[in-house]
């Protein structure tokens, strides 16, 4: 099925992350091994069993995107889509027109409904008589009264914005796989370009959930690391003291564009995206099969995909969320797909948390730059490996080699497993 | 081209669930005999609202629904109307007695090659509202809210809220392994989740996928809010009409089971029709607005017939979105002339009669659409009085009329400016 389908080239990338407003802080903060985990800023998280975070500080979505008006409609995670989607687009040195508008598309991973607290607080105040929700009393709320809280609240709310800002009357579809969105997002943009159905696709994920009802949802479920009185150390995906993750925030968009059309605009082309693989685990909500089923499924469709074998990779940035089960189970499908041979491996999260529906964006993003600088992100706080991960991971600093092909894991709640393949542009067979 | 490629997308089996009755023929009767299952909201006391009215599944009992009574407790209505449109399509189409008949290895890579495609109404307001009770305890404190929570909150909270649970649990109850996604792009979803699995098949990711829409939007903040936008009717759903005054919101889902030609003649299904192709577009006015020239829908429909690969001629009637709001429904007759001129095929819509199923609507849609080209009769628009001047060359009628064809065109459109066309054969 490959024979005269279009190559797809990544020729811009946008990041808003806890490690910096932009790709290149980003990128320096993680070659330099600096954390963005700490202590919870943007509320008072004190009463908390977990009280720290991986917070995108001191961004402000008006210094990238000078139009104020859309920015009324945005909450915080769509602030950060459109700074990073505006970086994409700037680095990759084209944006829709008025002649090529419907031929681009835009595809996004999206977090979930995203009700501010404030609003809720007004909704219980108002309507909640005796622990019980009266709907009559909707009729007197301010949330109720504000068109706009309507318009943020809704779950393509991003989508439309991202498309406004940018213009685009192609392809668009917003979605959402929980923690694999923004690698399905990323995936499902490839496939548009390679059919023909848009030449340019702006794709990537957003999500923020470091607020007081996203905190206690994954609090609940007993998911976060409780290490508060060590921040910087308590996301260490692989170590065998590992105690769940750390919750991130923020953005990572790429600019995809047609391989062809790239090349002949002189455009500088960051990696291939070269495949895409999607499957189910259906086991559990929560986790994979511990024999890695399901996560294996993904890794090996995305190497049919782009054409691959398993030899052809270099550098696998994990999923790795640093909880005790997907860990293992991700080292158990790596293993599984890669056999005895050593391939290098590292979860970001370590060092700017798990950004949940943008993770996947973002880690792609990341594999992209990875390819760019031939340098592979560290696995930071690895100190004493579980030896049920037994891989090569990237330890103590970056690893300085060039990477032929770089896969970028993502699995979510709810089962579904992504993999995206990036291939080196010299690596391509003219 | 022959059957023996993947080119050709067959529907093997079909389920659908909404006011208007609780399988595809039920709804079709109800749809086609012109009775509207819209009536007055009673999940809450709306008797005082300016708009009491919506599409509500009457008796739904989540237990009679779907047999399995562990899961409940991390299902909403909207995730059990979902599975249960699945379910129905799964055995309609005779998945899993196919399954049974393979080998362990066989099945395996049956489960592999089956992928879930779901359009999710994402998120809903009540969900949020399981957390008054820690509200009422904090007092306004957000100590006493960290403190309290484990004592207060389902442990399970945000399970119960993932806006991909249906196609998570779809692959749990029946070990489907295959490719997936969940798209929550608001009223397109479901069409969108059609016309991407049918891409998905073409381009050989897998051998059958099931294809479900689902949303239950009827709720008290949900229905507040669109009131105040100016969306929602006083009485009734008219599109189309001069005295047309919004929409009703329904709830339900549909599901296809979506198989390549190969993979339905190997297993010997039969085919109930064909996806022939699709087109997606969006207008970048924003969440609301939509442009008046139809510019939107028009390039989706133009789109869809060059996926397909047939003439505009070809097509033999129109499932139009049909929402009964005042600037949609101009908007998308304009683009029907866009790109039929001055005589289209007959043009219907369904929401009248069961409400707008937002995520589900094109995929409930995309069901009647198929039954409609399978028996020649294209429903009429029961509450259509007199057309609006601005879409009186439209061949929409209150009576039913013959198709022109065994094509069918759904159109969908959604907040963000989003068109889907989705082109379907008997």
């Amino acid at each position: 099925m490959t024979r005269g389908r279009h190559r797809v080239a990544i020729t811009g990338v946008g990041l808003v992350t806890p490690l910096g407003h932009d790709s290149t802080s980003t990128w320096k903060a993680l070659s330099a091994g600096r954390s963005g985990v700490g202590a919870i800023s943007s509320f008072d998280a004190g009463g908390f069993p977990v009280r720290i975070a991986a917070e995108v500080k001191g961004f402000d979505a008006r210094a990238a995107i000078d139009d104020r008006k859309l920015l009324k409609f945005a909450n915080r995670a769509h602030g950060f889509a459109l700074g990073a989607a505006e970086e994409a687009v700037r680095d990759a040195g084209v944006r829709p027109e008025r002649s090529t508008a419907t031929r681009w598309g835009c595809v996004v991973g999206s977090g979930m409904m995203n009700v501010e607290f404030a609003e809720l607080g007004d909704l219980h105040r108002q309507c909640c008589v005796e622990d019980e929700f009266n709907a009559a009393r909707l009729f007197a709320t301010e949330t109720l009264a504000d068109p706009i809280a309507f318009c943020r609240s809704q779950t393509n709310a991003g989508l439309a914005l991202l498309l406004r800002r940018f213009g685009i009357r192609g392809y668009a579809s917003a979605v959402h796989t929980a923690c694999a969105s923004g690698g399905q997002a990323v995936g499902t943009a490839m496939k548009l370009i390679r059919r023909g159905t848009v030449d340019c696709v702006i794709a990537g994920g957003f999500d923020s959930m470091i607020t007081p009802i996203g905190l206690a949802a994954f609090c609940l479920l007993g998911a976060l690391s409780p290490d508060n009185q060590a921040p910087t150390r308590a996301s260490r995906p692989f170590d065998a003291t590992r105690n769940g993750f750390v919750l991130g925030e923020g953005a990572g968009f790429l600019v995809l564009e047609e391989w062809e059309a790239a090349r002949r605009r002189g455009a500088r082309i960051y990696a291939e995206l070269a495949g895409d693989g999607n499957s189910l685990s259906s086991y559990r909500i929560t986790d994979s099969h511990p024999s890695g089923d399901g996560p294996i499924q993904a890794m090996q469709r995305a190497l049919a995909d782009a054409g691959a074998v398993a030899e052809d990779v270099d550098y696998i940035n994990a999923h790795g969320t640093s909880t005790p089960m997907n860990d293992r189970s991700e080292c158990a499908a790596i293993r599984a797909v890669f056999g005895a041979r050593p391939i290098a491996v590292s979860s970001t999260k370590s060092l700017m948390g798990h950004l949940i529906a943008g993770a996947g964006a973002v880690e792609a993003a990341l594999c992209a730059l990875a390819i760019h600088h031939s340098l592979m992100p560290v696995n930071a706080n690895l100190v004493e490996p579980d030896p049920e991960c037994h891989l090569d991971f990237v330890r103590g600093r970056p690893r300085r080699q060039r990477i032929r092909m770089a896969l970028s894991n993502s699995f979510g709640f709810g089962g579904s497993n992504s993999c995206v393949a990036l291939r080196h542009p010299e690596s391509i067979d003219e | 081209m022959t059957d023996g490629d993947c080119s050709k997308i067959f529907v093997t089996g079909m389920g659908s669930i909404c006011a208007a009755g609780k399988n595809p023929d039920a709804v079709w009767e109800t749809v086609r005999s012109g009775r509207s299952a819209i009536g007055p909201v009673t999940q809450w006391d709306a008797s005082t609202w300016p708009t009491p009215l919506a599409g509500e599944i009457g008796d739904f009992d989540p237990r009679v629904l779907i047999p399995d009574r562990k899961v409940h407790k991390l299902l909403r209505r909207t995730d059990v109307l979902g599975l249960y449109a699945a379910d129905r399509a799964i055995d309609a189409a005779g998945l899993l007695a196919h399954r049974a008949t393979l080998d362990a290895e066989a099945a395996a890579e049956f489960n592999d090659r089956t992928g879930v495609y779901v359009g999710s109404g994402g998120g809903a307001y009540h969900i949020q509202y399981d957390f008054f009770p820690l509200l009422t305890v904090a007092d306004g404190d957000l100590g006493t809210f960290g403190r309290e929570l484990t004592a207060t909150i389902n442990p399970m909270w945000l399970l119960r809220t993932l806006p991909n649970n249906v196609l998570c649990h779809i692959g749990i109850r029946h070990d489907l392994k295959g490719p997936n996604v969940c798209l929550t792009t608001h009223s397109v979803s479901g069409t969108l989740a059609i016309a991407e699995a049918a891409a998905a098949l073409r381009a050989g990711e897998a051998e059958r996928i099931v294809a479900v829409g689902h949303d239950a939007p009827i709720e008290p903040q949900m229905i507040l809010y669109l009131d105040r936008l100016g969306l929602l009717a006083r009485d009734a759903v008219r599109p189309f009409d001069v005295r047309r005054s919004g929409c009703l919101l329904g709830e339900g889902a549909a599901a296809l089971v979506v198989e390549t030609a190969a993979a339905a003649r190997d297993r010997g299904a039969t085919p109930l029709g064909e996806v022939l192709g699709s087109g997606c577009t969006s207008e970048a006015e924003g969440l609301i607005a939509i442009r008046a020239d139809g510019d939107g829908p028009a390039r989706a429909i133009a789109l869809a017939l060059d996926d397909a690969g047939i003439e505009a001629a070809a097509v033999g009637m129109i499932v139009a979105h049909g929402n009964g709001t005042r600037n949609s429904d101009v908007s998308e007759a304009a683009a029907i002339h866009r790109v039929f001129g001055a005589s289209p095929p007959p043009v219907t819509a369904f929401k009248w009669a069961f409400g707008h199923l937002l995520a589900a609507s094109g995929a409930l849609d995309a069901v009647l659409a198929l039954m409609a080209v399978r028996c020649g009769v294209v429903p009429g628009v029961a509450t259509l009085g007199a057309r609006d001047p601005e879409c009186a060359d439209l061949p929409v009628s209150a009576a039913p009329q013959p198709t022109r064809s065994d094509v069918a065109l759904v159109l969908s459109r959604g907040f963000a400016g989003m068109n889907v066309a989705l082109l379907l054969r008997a």
